[in-house]
């Protein structure tokens, strides 16, 4: 939707996950869009350089985040939710709809 | 001239800052350097990470710093005779979602170097500690207050933008010390 401003649709779908969820993992994302993990890779690669988001080691994950430090962070979060406006309700709920709330290991149901 | 490798950082970031403006590249010291700076290297950052507002051309920045024994490795620049290395992170020069309006300067030997106030060097410590909660970066914070006259009004006016007044009020005290 806004690939021309962001220069590929990867990026864009790397932005949008991490405003919804409020943090990811390349091969997480890569699998949510269907799409190749080497390019998802390389788009957290830019955004980080251009201090757009951060990550963090988590075991052996690199969990990536948008950066809250980063100064035009309040209108790229703006420009994202009227992104999301645009795009079907299904794909929106698909991104958002997770569960958040913790969950004891070793429940049958 | 000192010898590169004797330099301090601070030296060193007011070398390169006066060489990089005689190559028309005007940029800003931000980061942990600023901090060794303020502190006379009670803490020790090698890192010199310098912010451009108009951001130049790669290639004449790898020019301008090749002129003086500094080469480009993996986004970072170095040099042979020294420890500290060179960075521009991209800007714009900003501390949390405001940008920065008045810039230090300060005189060294080997040149003018451009910097973030010590007031604006808390600010930018601070973000790190209220967005991650790095606890390394508030003892930075309260190493320069020490030091430094600072404007707390300023400090705590600007943690309100950036919703963090409660946790600001939980660590006036140590800045005030």
């Amino acid at each position: 939707m806004l690939e021309a401003l962001f220069g590929s649709i990867n990026r864009e779908r790397v932005l949008l996950f991490l405003h919804s969820r409020d943090q990811g993992y390349a091969r997480e994302i890569a699998r949510f869009f269907k799409t190749n993990l080497n390019q998802i890779q390389k788009q957290l690669e830019r955004l980080e350089q251009g201090g757009i988001v951060y990550n963090k080691l988590v075991g052996k994950t690199r969990l990536y985040s948008l950066n809250p430090r980063y100064p035009f962070l309040k209108e790229l979060q703006a420009l994202l939710d009227k992104v999301l406006k645009f795009y079907p309700d299904e794909e929106v709920d698909k991104l958002t709809m997770i569960r958040k709330r913790p969950r004891r290991k070793g429940k049958p149901l | 001239m000192k010898a590169i490798g004797k330099m301090t950082i601070g030296e060193l970031a007011a070398f390169v800052n006066t060489h990089l403006r005689t190559k028309g590249i005007d940029c800003v010291l931000t980061g942990g350097a600023c901090v060794s700076i303020y502190t006379e290297n009670k803490f020790t950052s090698y890192d010199i990470d310098f912010i451009e507002n108009v951001t130049s051309k790669r290639v004449d920045i790898i020019n301008a710093l090749n002129d003086i024994g500094f080469i480009e490795e993996n986004r970072y620049f170095k040099h042979p005779d020294t420890q500290y290395f060179i960075e521009f992170p991209t800007g714009p020069l900003a501390v949390g979602s405001e940008s920065i309006k008045e810039i230090h300067t300060l005189t060294f030997q080997t040149g003018k170097l451009k910097l973030l106030s010590p007031t604006d060097s808390i600010k930018d410590r601070l973000a790190a500690y209220y967005h991650w909660n790095d606890q390394q970066c508030l003892e930075q914070a309260v190493m320069i207050s020490k030091d430094h006259n600072i404007d707390i009004k300023e400090i705590e006016r600007w943690s309100k933008v950036e919703n963090k007044l409660e946790e600001f009020k939980s660590i006036k005290g140590k800045l005030l010390k």
